[in-house]
């Protein structure tokens, strides 16, 4: 997975940014609590730490994924507060 | 046509109805409404009040009329039913009280609730009862109990409605105050909020992550009641495999909405995924085209994921990429597409990669998205130097053209792109970028095309990066092959004042002082020399093996430049004391006499077997360590060869590697055979001694041996995890003629079967046929023996030169 997404960065990110977001990413995903999320954190912050590889990165890559199916994993889970109208829509359709 | 057909119809049913007794009627008429029929029920049940009126038929009409208006409703036919209900209402007054219900349930279908809430608030407690469960039923928007002035506004319907409205508006637009559910606690556990109120605490759980919790409460919503539907789209965006009975554009629009196109991608990239390995190029990109907007919002890291794994796989199917340029946010103008293909296609097609990253380094900088320079600009600029294949021959192949000279001269002309030139890409970088990577680059490309140039580079990186020691330890390693040893004693200088404990810092002193001092004797300056000497002793190599005989033999050299005969005596014997063997002490003078052109007697005396083995055995240790040349006389090497029976294995082992060192392959051959006998750690290493040494042998046979050996020296390397003998049997392997290859090519087989490694029982056979083997073979470039020999099969007697010939005649022919 790209390291950037794992560390929610822009591929912009100096030196500050990369070690505020991996210790931000820590507290959400402790090593004890989320070991899996932990290694993966680790990965991407090792990835990004060093300058010259942060920058190889940004302008060559983000190495395709093997599996289309990964992009899932990569995509965000989010829980979008949309207002009372779409969930009312529903109701409002006929019932078949 | 209906019109001529319903009396017809009425006519016949009439006519096939008239016999029929009362019992028979309802009997009918119940089977169309158990088989829901119910439009020919009524028609059967008025038939039936027609021909036998009375309160049974009028009955048994208005219960095929009750069925027929909820047939209506489910088919949400409200308004049909709503008039339905009234007409029967009207016809038959006596079952108005039963006609009630339904009648209510119609209009509140069709979102008219007045009626039903006006009787609700007057409603006895049975009858409130009723109508509470049709407004559980269908109460979709509560927002009716609301706004209703059927209702008072003290009612606690309307307060709940309230309350629920407003919450439901709060939990969907944000999160939730603390303690905000609380105004749901005055609805009770039977009203017709009560779903409302459980979905309420469904969606703020929902939004907290907390799906347990929307599981739980999900539970206690009734599938058929008001708000029901929206369980099963919460279980969905939950991620569990809801089997949704309708996808209906609002339900569709809703998780897609909320779920901010995971939904979608869902059920669109297991599409994408199918038609590619389908090589379906027209479905393929109908899913990538539902796919962009969804990632057009993602993160751009996320986004280029997508595009590059998209990309990726598109070449691998071999796909027609137009298509998909055309749908590619920004197509061929978008720097980061351009990037992308660049990035996609250098796996298979340089040349068409360096193409793109041209493109993307014109649109970049076009787009501001590039610098015009500094350090991205140079690595893209480097980047595209490494594209280019090692072997220049191929980039000459690729291009067309016979060599650089003729590739720079079409290049000047603007008959070849100008990115093809790989060294103005590289003084394209430098310009962008004095980075150490830059000048590493550049010192790189000339060091095979143009030394000095590479050197005047690492000299500019030397001048840039001060600290840095790889341009120092390349100027000297430079200057040591222009023998300009005191320039690279100079560097090393410098070098061990960055870096001391460097490893090719620590071991150059004492090369670059040996040779040196060797230069100096050569040269006939005795005094430097010793000078030099003086330092190498104070080396921590000198003391090192056998290295001190060594500088002992050019002190008694310079002793016997400067004619010193008492020290040329007294070296003599200190070598001779120092190294405890005659014959590594004679061989050692001899070799450095003989460099330096000093003659030394003939020394008389035989050494014993113990003494020529061991001495010889030290002496190629030394000389092939110290990267020296080594005279042994023919005489010690037969005398050693002969008898090797009280070697030790390690002894065994430097004979095997000095053998091949000194071009000796019977040296070899006859301490592997012996060291094969004593089995030990090294086996593997006499087996790689011994394939290599009958790779020298000029017959078919002995080259199948070598084979055999190789293959064998191999495994047990491999099992030994030593990789750099495993290393060296395969090279020795790759230099073999590959018998195989040359039959299948005879057979039309271009592709020889691949060799499985050798079992256990194959290697053990192995060493037992070397053990055997006595006889040493002849080797190419020895003489052939006086010994009458046997006439060699046709086969043998092929030249091993020119099968190599025919094979590359043949490769060429099939290619």
């Amino acid at each position: 997975m790209n390291p950037f997404t794992v560390l929610g960065l822009e591929e912009t990110a100096d030196d500050e940014a990369v070690r505020a977001a991996y210790l931000a990413a820590l507290r959400l995903s402790p090593p004890d609590r989320d070991p899996e999320g932990f290694r993966r954190i680790r990965d991407a912050y090792e990835a990004l730490r060093d300058k010259e590889h942060r920058l190889a990165l940004r302008l060559f890559g983000p190495p395709p994924l093997a599996d289309l199916m990964e992009l899932l994993d990569a995509f965000p889970y989010e829980r979008r507060y949309v207002g009372p109208g779409p969930w009312l829509n529903v109701l409002r359709e006929r019932r078949r | 046509m209906g019109k001529h057909k319903k009396p017809k119809q009425a006519g016949r049913l009439a006519q096939e109805t008239t016999s029929l007794g009362t019992g028979e009627w309802q009997a009918r008429v119940e089977a169309l409404l158990a088989s829901g029929q119910t439009r020919d029920a009524v028609e059967t049940a008025k038939q039936f009040l027609k021909q036998v009126p009375g309160p049974e038929a009028e009955a048994l009409l208005v219960k095929a009329y009750q069925a027929r208006i909820q047939a209506l409703l489910a088919n949400g036919m409200h308004k049909e039913a709503q008039a339905l209900g009234a007409l029967v209402s009207e016809r038959f007054p006596a079952y108005r009280a039963q006609l009630a219900a339904l009648r209510r349930q119609s209009e509140v279908s069709g979102g008219n609730f007045h009626t039903l809430l006006t009787e609700l608030s007057t409603a006895d407690a049975q009858r409130q009862r009723e109508l509470e469960v049709i407004l559980t039923r269908e109460l979709t928007d509560p927002t009716v109990l609301a706004d209703s002035p059927a209702l008072p506004a003290d009612h606690p319907l309307k307060r709940g409605a309230r309350a629920v409205c407003d919450l439901f508006t709060a939990v969907t637009t944000g999160p939730l105050p603390e303690g905000a559910l609380a105004a749901l606690d005055m609805i009770p556990r039977h009203s017709p909020l009560a779903p409302w109120k459980l979905l309420i605490r469904a969606l703020e759980a929902f939004y907290r992550h907390a799906d347990a919790a929307v599981l739980a409460n999900l539970a206690g919503i009734p599938r058929d009641s008001g708000p029901g539907r929206l369980g099963a789209v919460l279980r969905r965006l939950l991620g569990e495999n809801e089997p949704m009975e309708d996808r209906s554009f609002a339900v569709a629009t809703l998780l897609d909405k909320v779920s901010g196109g995971r939904a979608l991608l869902q059920s669109r990239l297991p599409q994408l995924n199918q038609a590619l390995t389908r090589k379906d190029g027209h479905k393929a990109l109908a899913a990538v085209q539902d796919l962009l907007p969804l990632f057009q919002s993602t993160p751009p890291a996320l986004r280029r994921s997508f595009l590059a794994t998209v990309l990726h796989h598109w070449y691998h199917q071999e796909l027609s990429p137009q298509g998909l340029l055309r749908i590619l946010p920004g197509g061929k103008k978008d720097p980061d597409t351009l990037r992308l293909i660049a990035l996609t296609l250098e796996r298979r097609q340089w040349d068409a990669a360096l193409d793109w990253w041209d493109s993307y380094l014109t649109a970049a900088a076009a787009a501001g998205t590039l610098p015009t320079t500094g350090p991205e600009l140079a690595r893209v600029l480097l980047h595209m130097v490494a594209l280019f294949p090692a072997d220049p021959d191929e980039v000459c192949d690729i291009l067309g053209v016979d060599d650089e000279k003729e590739l720079q001269r079409l290049i000047r002309a603007g008959e070849i792109p100008a990115f093809f030139d790989r060294r103005a890409l590289l003084e394209r970088a430098r310009v962008a970028d004095s980075d150490l990577v830059v000048f590493r680059a550049l010192v790189a490309y000339y060091d095979q095309r143009d030394p000095k140039r590479a050197e005047a580079e690492a000299e500019a990186w030397r001048r840039a990066y001060p600290q840095d020691l790889e341009p120092l330890l390349y100027l000297m390693r430079a200057a040591e092959r222009r023998s300009a040893l005191r320039k690279a004693l100079d560097l090393l200088a410098t070098a061990e004042l960055l870096n001391r404990v460097h490893p090719e810092v620590r071991q150059s002193r004492f090369r670059l002082l040996l040779t040196s001092a060797e230069r100096r004797l050569k040269e006939g300056k005795p005094a430097l020399a010793l000078d030099d000497l003086a330092l190498l002793a104070q080396e921590p190599r000198a003391g090192e093996g056998d290295c001190k005989a060594y500088l002992l033999a050019l002190s008694w050299a310079v002793a016997h430049k400067i004619g010193d005969t008492a020290a040329t005596t007294r070296l003599e014997q200190t070598l001779a004391t120092t190294v405890d063997n005659p014959v590594l002490a004679e061989l050692t003078l001899g070799t450095v006499a003989g460099v330096l052109g000093i003659k030394l007697p003939l020394q008389t005396g035989s050494p014993t077997q113990l003494q020529a083995i061991d001495g010889l055995a030290r002496a190629c240790d030394l000389f092939h360590t110290l990267g020296r040349p080594l005279t042994v006389p023919a005489a010690l090497l037969t005398q050693v060869e002969k008898d090797l029976a009280s070697a030790t294995s390690a002894q065994l082992h430097s004979l095997c590697v000095g053998g091949l060192w000194l071009g000796r392959p019977t040296l070899t051959y006859a301490a592997s055979g012996q060291g094969l006998t004593q089995d030990g750690p090294l086996v593997h290493r006499f087996l790689l001694a011994r394939g290599r040494a009958l790779s020298a042998a000029t017959t078919q046979r002995e080259q199948d041996r070598a084979r055999q050996c190789l293959r064998a020296a191999r495994e047990l390397a491999s099992r030994a995890r030593d990789m750099e003998a495993v290393r060296e049997a395969s090279a020795a392997l790759d230099s073999l003629p590959d018998w195989s290859a040359f039959d299948a090519l005879l057979q039309g087989v271009l592709t020889p079967p691949a060799e499985a490694p050798p079992t256990q029982e194959e290697v053990a056979r192995t060493i037992t046929v070397e053990c055997r083997s006595r006889s040493i073979p002849r080797f190419m470039g020895q003489k052939a023996s006086r010994k009458p020999r046997r006439t060699p099969s046709p086969r043998q007697q092929l030249p091993r030169g020119l099968l190599n010939e025919m094979l590359s005649f043949l490769l060429e022919g099939k290619l």
